[in-house]
């Protein structure tokens, strides 16, 4: 420390004005408030949707709890293949990549059962880009895995992504999308009640909040058997490969 | 000890250049918290998420410091830019460039793909698109500026030279 001057001056001078202390007190207090109140507003800006709608609130084929994922191959899936976890959003370019290099594979795979394939559908994407479609997307899927449909709803979403992230899904896409994956007739009207009074909002949420927590912080993220496969299944056939070892 | 020395040391003290160099660090330093701050104070979500997605922090304490960071950062930075409790304001500022210099480091480190999200947006981003060395370079800066006022907290045009003297 080098000797101070400021307390012989302090010393010198007449004290006047406010006392810095109080003032650095009551600055700290309202900081610390002003804080705590963007925690508390932030905190209840996610607690998402009431659930008004009626009808189920989750959906068929979610393994693993309320946020859990669609199983999307339940009825082919053999006992010993290996657990695929797919994380996506809807409106992440990068997914709709993947969907379109692997997609057709991870279907092939599905359907002879040799994976069991549970998707997430994530919405993180609607805060960054200003909309809902995400989530309006995963609730719209989760409207076809009622009716048996999500992989083909999966599919017939991404085949229709927007080429500018951000653009969105409009409700009369998304219903499109429905005819694409084969609903039709009465199973049709049921998913439309379902999408338009966003039966399953409450759950995609959860599934929002769950994959969070699994430490799923970018999509896509593919997990097999719990291990992150997303930077090493480049090709189909490497995806192939990793399937292969992984069944015992 | 030489007249030298104790006019280099008076110079430190009193002098004007040294107060207009804490002017500008002062206003450095605060501007750029208070833009930092603005762009993400209305998304919370996002700001959440981009906390998240260092994947340092549990789940929802990296929510809550992903809601409370854009507000303190706004109000250290008016501080700053006003020049009150200066010594203060700057090692809350420095202390906060000290935890984002750590955190893109730590996510450098573990060959994560991120964007800082230091003025809004974050998360996951293409590998070819991090900007790891120029955001940590900016971030030794702007400490650099808080360590001067933490230093030697006197600047020229401060609400502490008005109110207290």
């Amino acid at each position: 420390m080098r000797p101070d001057a400021s307390k012989k001056i302090a010393k010198a001078t007449p004290k006047s004005g406010p006392n810095p202390v109080v003032v650095g007190a009551i600055i700290a207090v309202v900081v610390m408030l002003a804080v705590v109140v963007a925690i508390v507003i932030g905190n209840n800006s996610k607690s998402g949707p009431s659930a008004t709608a009626s009808g189920n609130p989750v959906p068929a084929g979610v393994v693993g709890g309320t946020g859990g994922g669609i199983f999307a191959n339940a009825t082919t899936a053999k006992s010993n293949a290996p657990t695929m976890d797919a994380y996506e959003d809807f409106q992440c370019p990068t997914c709709g990549e993947l969907e379109r290099t692997l997609g057709p594979q991870i279907r092939t795979l599905a359907n002879a059962g040799q994976i069991k394939l549970v998707y997430h559908m994530m919405s993180f994407l609607d805060a960054n880009l200003g909309n809902d479609s995400s989530t309006r997307a995963a609730d719209a899927a989760a409207c076809a895995a009622d009716a048996g449909k999500f992989l083909q709803y999966h599919a017939a979403v991404f085949a229709g992504q927007p080429t500018q992230e951000g653009a969105g899904y409009t409700n009369a896409q998304l219903t499109q999308f429905a005819k694409t994956a084969g609903i039709t007739g009465s199973a049709l009207t049921t998913w439309q009640q379902c999408a338009t009074s966003a039966q399953h909002a409450q759950y995609v949420t959860d599934v929002e909040t769950a994959s969070g927590k699994a430490g799923v912080t970018g999509t896509p993220t593919i997990k097999l058997n719990g291990t992150d496969i997303t930077k090493t299944m480049t090709t189909p056939e490497a995806l192939v490969a990793t399937v292969k070892a992984a069944t015992h | 000890m030489g007249a030298e020395v104790m006019g280099l040391r008076s110079q430190w003290d009193t002098g004007r250049l040294p107060d207009l160099i804490g002017l500008l660090a002062r206003l450095i330093l605060g501007i750029v918290l208070i833009w930092a701050g603005v762009s993400k104070v209305t998304h919370p979500a996002v700001s959440a998420q981009a906390v998240r997605a260092y994947q340092i922090l549990p789940y929802d304490f990296a929510d809550y410091v992903g809601y409370a960071l854009p507000v303190l950062e706004i109000l250290i930075g008016l501080l700053l830019v006003a020049g009150l409790l200066t010594r203060w304001s700057a090692a809350v500022g420095g202390l906060l460039m000290l935890a984002f210099i750590i955190g893109i480091s730590w996510v450098w480190a573990h060959g994560y793909s991120l964007d800082c999200g230091c003025f809004g947006g974050g998360g996951t981003i293409a590998a070819s698109q991090t900007q790891y060395p120029l955001e940590i370079l900016r971030d030794v800066g702007l400490a650099a500026c808080a360590g001067w006022l933490v230093a030697r907290p006197s600047t020229s045009y401060s609400l502490d030279h008005r109110l207290f003297g």
